[in-house]
Order: structure tokens, then C-alpha cells, then sequence
């Protein structure tokens, strides 16, 4: 195998499997990423067995070969490195690396050894424009779990209904959950749930940018995403799901119109003084008026007010302010609706005459 | 600042509590010698009455050395209950004198009475009237030390046991401490007792005048600490607001040894359980749990782990316990188990989302508020099969307030 190919273009390429790619060293092999040189094409291959990239490489190909490569060690490489680089494999173990006067020696694996490519089986295909599936992920992923014991909540579920033309993206970490409705392309007969994992939805976004549409195909237990050349492909998380539907609360009577800033603004100074990690905060509503206050018995107290449309009695509740926050970061609109029914039932967070995006954060007993 | 040699401290200690609860609430009782026990079959001598002591039984001893020493010993098995409602008992009134009140274990309490012992009539006349303020509620005796700090005070009260009260005012502390061998100080153990002997320092005056550059080489900082006090100086203050906690656990001496799984698994649970409901009672959760193992031959280690997440709930706490268990070869019996659960937090009451979580939270609350009201363990969980109490004797580090470990003798 020989070819060389430019400083910019692998640098790039490597920089976008770092994070796939194996860094303690448990599994040597998956700290390596195939590199395939055909005359048709050259590809990347990295996967952490959770999650598989391939992607193309523009490179000059002078004779073809496929070798397993140290990703870290040539990513360093190639970051010190000036103008075209030459690969060149001296058997199925050692390869060169060359550029300028630069000599380079590293040691690979043989291709054998690497894992195969998963086919996905039987699969239906749904189209996504960029910047739809771009979103559902930027607003769901702040609410699903990182290394939660139901492990079904490190992920987020994409929940596929046959005849509605919908999609919804749902991420909940046990105590607050988002939702995101988005039309959708797709011949879809049966009803689908799969689970994504999270950090598999974080990589996904590098590959969003130079293209404007992505198809998902979806097999038993992999989805495999398509953007361009790029072929993502991601093992799902099995088991069930919670029931989102039943957690979304459909008619929460206490509607408070409150302005997106202001909200944010004032849980930001008055969580200052709240006991750390819990964020613990009173939100107390009374007449056209939000008060917030915290106080933690070490440190002091803290208390602040806003103006807001509301009509109805008076309610107070206890919240994590964090989960507010990352909810009302999540929107966009001027204003938006803080619905609540009664201390200690789920609130419901959505953005004003907008019905598509629903955050529930559940309340702290106070 | 207050100058803390003017502070007016007193150390109450209850003389032989357990023994004295229980020759109350039996007359028959009275003026033997009698020795509280656990229910267990391998239990020891927790307290044992004056009558008991002057034969020679001793704390600690096992009931065939305290049959030994004293053929006619009544044995008593403990009533925890009993012991806990006078201890909170007592706390009552203890703050009808000062709202600065340290219950520090079962039986001894300090009280910082500067600011109010004038309205009582001056310290010793302040003494006396808790101790008969006590007798006329409990029947109990107690010895009370006042002294200008907690040291001398519980210093005082030793000596002046039983059923005495001793003032100790600044002036007299010198002489005091001169000829008092170090071993009498309270946290000054048999190990330092030796390492200062080592050095040629048998008293508290020698201690005081013990050079700081040596006590520093052989203890470090509390080289410093250990210096203070032969002097007799202590600059702890009476803690009356409970620190926080920063573990929470259980362990329980077995009333025989054991190998079998499911016994294992079975105390486990009862252990889990204790600590789930003492940590859910003041409001703490915890990440790590901690196995403790001890072997028929005393050998003693312990295991922890980390979890995914804060917890509080019993069956986190067994989970975790149980895959320390499963990591570890058993090579003996098992004599002692503990289970606890550090990495404190608070509980920020977080209400889960998800209903079946929402329900398991709603019956741990439950069985809590059953529990609370009706007593420990009279509602449990079907899987921990009801087996027989093995009740052991309350630890003297019960505290009517707070979250202190308890060993379960």
C-alpha cells in the first residue's frame, strides 16, 4: 500500500474518529482505525463496537492495500506535519510516514484483525433535512441520562409512528425529560422505537456540516446514518424505553406566561445560593408575579421577582433551577409557557404557540 | 472573643446507665448485682451495676468471665427502647438550663452554662439541681464535672464518680494535672499512653512540659494537641448542633458465625436496610458503599465501591453490597458484617419523573412513616424472610439527634 495525501485533508479525517477511537488501552485493536486504499476509493474506518465511521479520505493512491493504524500516534503525527504526506505499508505491520525530510515509523495490525462492518439488515430508510435532525438532538440531548443504571436513558429515543409523517426525539434522565416533534420523508409501515445512544448523537453532529440532507436506515439492533460519503453506523441500546407519553403531563391548568430572558436570567443569580448539586429553588406564583428564592443554611439566602401573565391561584414548587435552565436554554422563542398543576406533580415547559417542543421537569419536594 | 479558660462546662455522665435504667423499672432489681446484656448468643457485658462492679465485672467481659467474678450476677437483657427514651429524656432537661447542650453519647452530655449558670445560683448550684432534676424524673444517679472546658470536665466527672459532682476552677487545673498519669485523659488511649512512655512521659505535667519540637517529631500536628492537653487545655467547643455526617452505617456482630449464602445475603439486607432508612430519616444520600467483613479469627477488611448515583433507597444500598460480596473469595466464617454509605449529600428531594420510579419512592416513604410510628422492621419487605431478632445493645454513641454510625453490640 502506497499513497500520499494532504496534511489538511487527514488531519481533518483523523480529527473526526478521535473520539471514537479507544484511548485506554483495553482492546488494542479499536485504539486503530482501518485505513482501505483502493484505486475506486480510500476510506477510514474507526468503531468503538458501540459506534462505526467510515468516512473518505482524498488521497492519491499508488498501489491499493489496507492496514490497521494507531489513530492517536498518527493524528499527532500529522498535526507536526507540513505539505503532502506519504503512507507507505513495509509489510502487514509497519508502515512510513513521510514528509519534507521527515521519516516516521509505526507499527500497525494486520486488517484481518479489525471488526467487521455490521450490515444492517431488512431495513426501512427515512430522510432528515441537516438542520431538523441537527435540532432534535441539540434540544433532547441536555435532558437524557450520561451513566445511568436504566441504561435505556443514556440515550435518546427516536420514536418513528407509522401514517403521521412525525418523528419524535425524546431524551430523560429520570427527572426531567424533552421532546421534539419534527416532520419527517419516510415510507414507514410499522410503528419504531429505537434508542440512540448519547454519545453516539454528540459524534453524529461533526459530520452535519457541507451537507443538507441525511438518510437513516433502520435495522434490528443498528441505525445507519448517511450524510454524503460519510457512513455512520450505530449499535442501539436494547431494552424498553420509559413511557414518555404518560409522563408529558396533557392539561396542567396553572399556565404562567413568563419571559424566556428574564426566567433564565433570574434563576441564574438567585441558584448562586443554593446548596450545590441540588440547585434547589422555590419558584413561588402569585398573581401577575414569579418570585424565586434559594437559601442554603452555610451560605446565605437570595430572592428575586419578575413580572408574568398568569390568572389563577397561587402555587409555589421546588425545583432543581439546572433543569430550568437547560430547558429554557434549549428554546428560542420570546416567551414562553411554565405550566404546573400542583406542587408535586410535572411541570410542563413549551415555547410560545409552538406545540412541537415539550420540556417536563419534575419538581423537588420543598 | 471569649476567653476560654472562663467558660463554664459541665460534663454529665450517668453512672452505669443501662444498669440503673433497668434496676429502676425492676425493684426487685435494686441493690443487686446485675449486668446488661444483648440477646444474642455471644453478647458481652455492656453495663454492669456498681453492686456488680465492686466483684469485679467489668465491661466488655463475656458472660462466663462476669459469672466467674461474680457467681450471683443477675443478667439483664437490654432494653433499647427503654434507654433511648431517657436519653432523649434527659436532653429535655438539660436545655430547661442551657440551649448550648452536646448530647455526645447515650449517657454523657456537656453543657455550656457561662451565660446562664448565674440564674441557677453558680455552677455547682446549677449541678445540683440537674442531677436532681434527673433523679426526680429517672431515679438515676449521674456525676457531674465542671471545669473551664470539656476535657477537664469529663475529667472531673470520672473522678468524682459515682453519683458526685466536682468543680474544677482555673486556678486549681495546675495542680490537677502535675501527678495525673496521661492515661486518664479522655482521648488518650493505651497506644499513645505507650508512644509518650517511650519519651519518658508517664503524666499530664510531664506532657505539658514535654518540648513541642518532640511531640511534634513523634505525632505530627497533634503533637501540638497532646501538649495542649496535659496542660489542660482543650479548645473544642461544645458542639451543639450535630456536625454533618459524613457516613452512615451499620454493622452487626452475628449471633454465630456464618458462611451460608443466603444468611449472608439475609443480613445483608437487614444492614442495608438500617442504613437506607437512617440515611432517608436526616436527609442524606450517599455514592459510596462500603462492605465490612470480619472472619471467625477477628481478621477484619473492608471493600467500596463507587455507584453510578446518588442514593438513599434500601435496594441501591443491597445491590451494592451484594456486588462486594460477589467480589470477594470467602476464606472463613463470617463473625461481623457492616454495611455503610459515604460521599454524603444532601437529600435535594428530587421527585423522580417516571412512574414506577415515583411508586417505589412513594412506598420507601411509606414503610418509613409506618416504621417511625410503630417501630423498626414491623414492616419489611417480603423478600427479607422475617427471621428471628437478633437484637443487640443499643451503642453508647446513639444520639437522640443526628446520624452517628451505631455498632450493634
Amino acid at each position: 500500500m502506497k499513497l500520499s495525501i494532504s496534511k489538511d485533508e487527514i488531519q481533518e479525517k483523523l480529527s473526526n474518529i478521535q473520539n471514537i477511537v479507544e484511548k485506554r488501552n483495553t482492546m488494542p485493536i479499536l485504539s486503530h482505525f482501518l485505513l482501505e486504499a483502493g484505486k475506486k476509493g480510500t476510506h477510514i474506518v474507526a468503531t468503538d463496537l458501540q459506534i462505526a465511521i467510515k468516512e473518505p479520505l482524498a488521497a492519491k493512491v499508488q498501489s491499493e492495500g489496507k492496514l490497521c493504524i494507531p489513530a492517536r500516534k498518527l493524528f499527532e503525527i500529522v498535526r507536526e506535519a507540513e505539505g503532502d504526506i506519504t503512507i507507505e505499508s513495509e509489510d502487514e505491520t509497519w508502515i512510513k510516514v513521510s514528509f519534507g525530510k521527515s521519516r516516521f515509523r509505526l507499527a500497525c495490525l494486520p486488517s484481518g484483525e479489525f471488526p467487521a462492518w455490521p450490515g444492517v439488515e431488512s431495513a426501512e430508510e427515512i430522510r432528515f433535512g441537516i438542520d431538523a435532525l441537527s435540532e432534535m438532538i441539540e434540544k433532547t440531548m441536555y435532558a437524557a441520562g450520561e451513566t445511568d443504571t436504566r441504561y435505556t436513558l443514556n440515550g435518546l429515543l427516536f420514536h418513528i409512528k407509522p401514517g403521521d409523517g412525525h418523528i419524535t426525539v425524546v431524551g430523560t434522565d429520570g427527572h426531567r425529560l424533552a421532546l421534539l416533534q419534527q416532520g419527517m420523508e419516510a415510507k414507514v409501515t410499522d410503528e419504531k422505537k429505537v434508542i440512540v445512544p448519547r454519545k453516539a448523537a454528540a459524534e453524529l453532529r461533526r459530520f452535519f456540516g457541507g451537507s443538507e440532507s441525511v438518510s437513516a436506515i433502520i435495522g434490528k439492533n443498528h441505525l445507519l446514518f448517511k450524510i454524503g460519503d460519510v457512513e455512520f453506523l450505530v449499535r442501539l441500546i436494547e431494552g424498553s424505553y420509559p413511557n414518555y407519553e404518560q409522563v408529558v403531563p396533557p392539561s396542567n391548568e396553572k399556565k404562567v406566561v413568563v419571559s424566556r430572558e428574564d426566567f433564565l436570567r433570574t434563576l441564574r443569580r438567585v441558584s448562586i445560593m443554593s446548596r450545590e448539586r441540588s440547585n434547589a429553588v422555590r419558584v413561588d406564583i402569585a398573581g401577575s408575579s414569579l418570585a424565586v428564592s434559594s437559601s442554603n443554611p452555610d451560605i446565605g439566602e437570595a430572592r428575586d421577582e419578575i413580572g408574568v401573565e398568569y390568572i389563577g391561584e397561587d402555587i409555589s414548587a421546588g425545583f432543581n433551577a439546572r433543569y430550568l435552565m437547560d430547558a429554557l436554554g434549549a428554546m428560542t422563542s420570546e416567551k414562553v409557557i411554565f405550566a404546573l398543576q400542583d406542587p408535586l406533580s410535572p411541570t410542563l415547559l413549551t415555547e410560545e404557540g409552538k406545540e412541537e417542543y415539550k420540556c417536563v421537569v419534575m419538581p423537588m419536594r420543598i | 472573643m471569649v476567653n476560654i479558660m472562663s467558660r463554664i462546662i459541665l460534663c454529665i455522665d450517668m453512672d452505669a446507665f443501662f444498669a440503673s435504667v433497668e434496676q429502676k423499672a425492676n425493684p426487685r432489681l435494686r441493690g443487686k448485682a446485675i449486668g446488661v446484656i444483648g440477646s444474642g448468643a455471644r453478647t458481652v457485658i455492656t453495663t454492669a451495676s456498681y453492686e456488680a462492679r465492686k466483684f469485679g465485672v467489668k465491661t466488655g467481659m463475656n458472660i462466663w468471665e462476669a459469672k466467674k467474678a461474680c457467681p450471683h450476677l443477675i443478667l439483664v437483657i437490654a432494653n433499647n427502647a427503654r434507654y433511648t427514651h431517657t436519653c432523649k429524656g434527659l436532653e429535655e432537661i438539660y436545655s430547661r438550663f442551657t440551649p448550648d447542650v452536646e448530647i455526645y453519647s447515650i449517657d454523657e452530655a456537656f453543657l455550656d452554662v457561662t451565660a446562664t449558670h448565674h440564674l441557677f445560683g453558680g455552677p455547682e448550684e446549677i449541678g445540683r439541681s440537674i442531677k436532681r432534676s434527673i433523679k426526680e424524673a429517672f431515679g438515676i444517679n449521674c456525676t457531674v464535672g465542671i471545669a473551664p472546658n470539656i476535657l477537664l470536665a469529663k475529667l472531673v466527672s470520672d473522678i468524682a464518680k459515682p453519683d458526685g459532682l466536682r468543680w474544677i476552677k482555673p486556678e486549681d487545673v495546675e495542680g490537677l494535672m502535675e501527678d495525673l498519669p496521661v492515661k486518664e485523659l479522655w482521648g488518650i488511649g493505651a497506644k499513645i499512653t505507650e508512644r509518650l512512655a517511650v519519651l519518658g512521659i508517664r503524666t499530664c505535667g510531664e506532657l505539658g512540659r514535654a518540648p513541642s519540637s518532640l511531640l511534634r517529631s513523634k505525632f505530627g500536628i497533634y503533637g501540638e494537641t497532646l501538649k495542649a492537653m496535659g496542660k489542660g487545655i482543650c479548645s473544642r467547643h461544645v458542639q451543639a448542633k450535630p456536625e454533618d455526617a459524613r457516613s452512615i452505617g451499620h454493622s452487626m456482630t452475628l449471633p454465630r458465625d456464618i458462611r451460608e449464602r443466603k444468611e449472608i445475603e439475609a443480613y445483608l439486607f437487614k444492614l442495608s436496610e438500617m442504613v437506607g432508612r437512617r440515611a432517608r430519616k436526616h436527609g442524606y444520600m450517599g455514592k459510596t458503599i462500603v462492605l465490612v467483613i470480619r472472619y471467625a479469627d477477628f481478621e477484619t477488611f473492608s471493600r467500596q465501591s463507587m455507584l453510578l448515583d446518588f442514593t438513599n433507597d434500601t435496594h441501591d444500598v443491597y445491590e451494592g453490597a451484594i456486588t462486594l460480596l460477589n467480589g470477594i473469595h470467602l476464606k472463613d466464617k463470617i463473625r461481623l458484617l457492616g454495611v455503610s454509605l459515604s460521599t454524603l449529600i444532601h437529600d435535594p428531594h428530587q421527585l423522580p419523573l417516571i412512574e414506577e420510579e415515583r411508586k417505589r419512592k412513594a412506598v420507601l416513604r411509606a414503610m418509613d412513616y409506618v416504621n417511625d410510628r410503630y417501630g423498626e422492621f414491623k414492616l419489611t419487605w417480603g423478600s427479607y424472610i422475617a427471621r428471628e431478632r437478633e437484637a443487640g445493645v443499643i451503642s453508647p454513641s446513639w444520639k437522640p439527634s443526628g446520624v452517628k454510625s451505631v455498632h450493634l453490640k
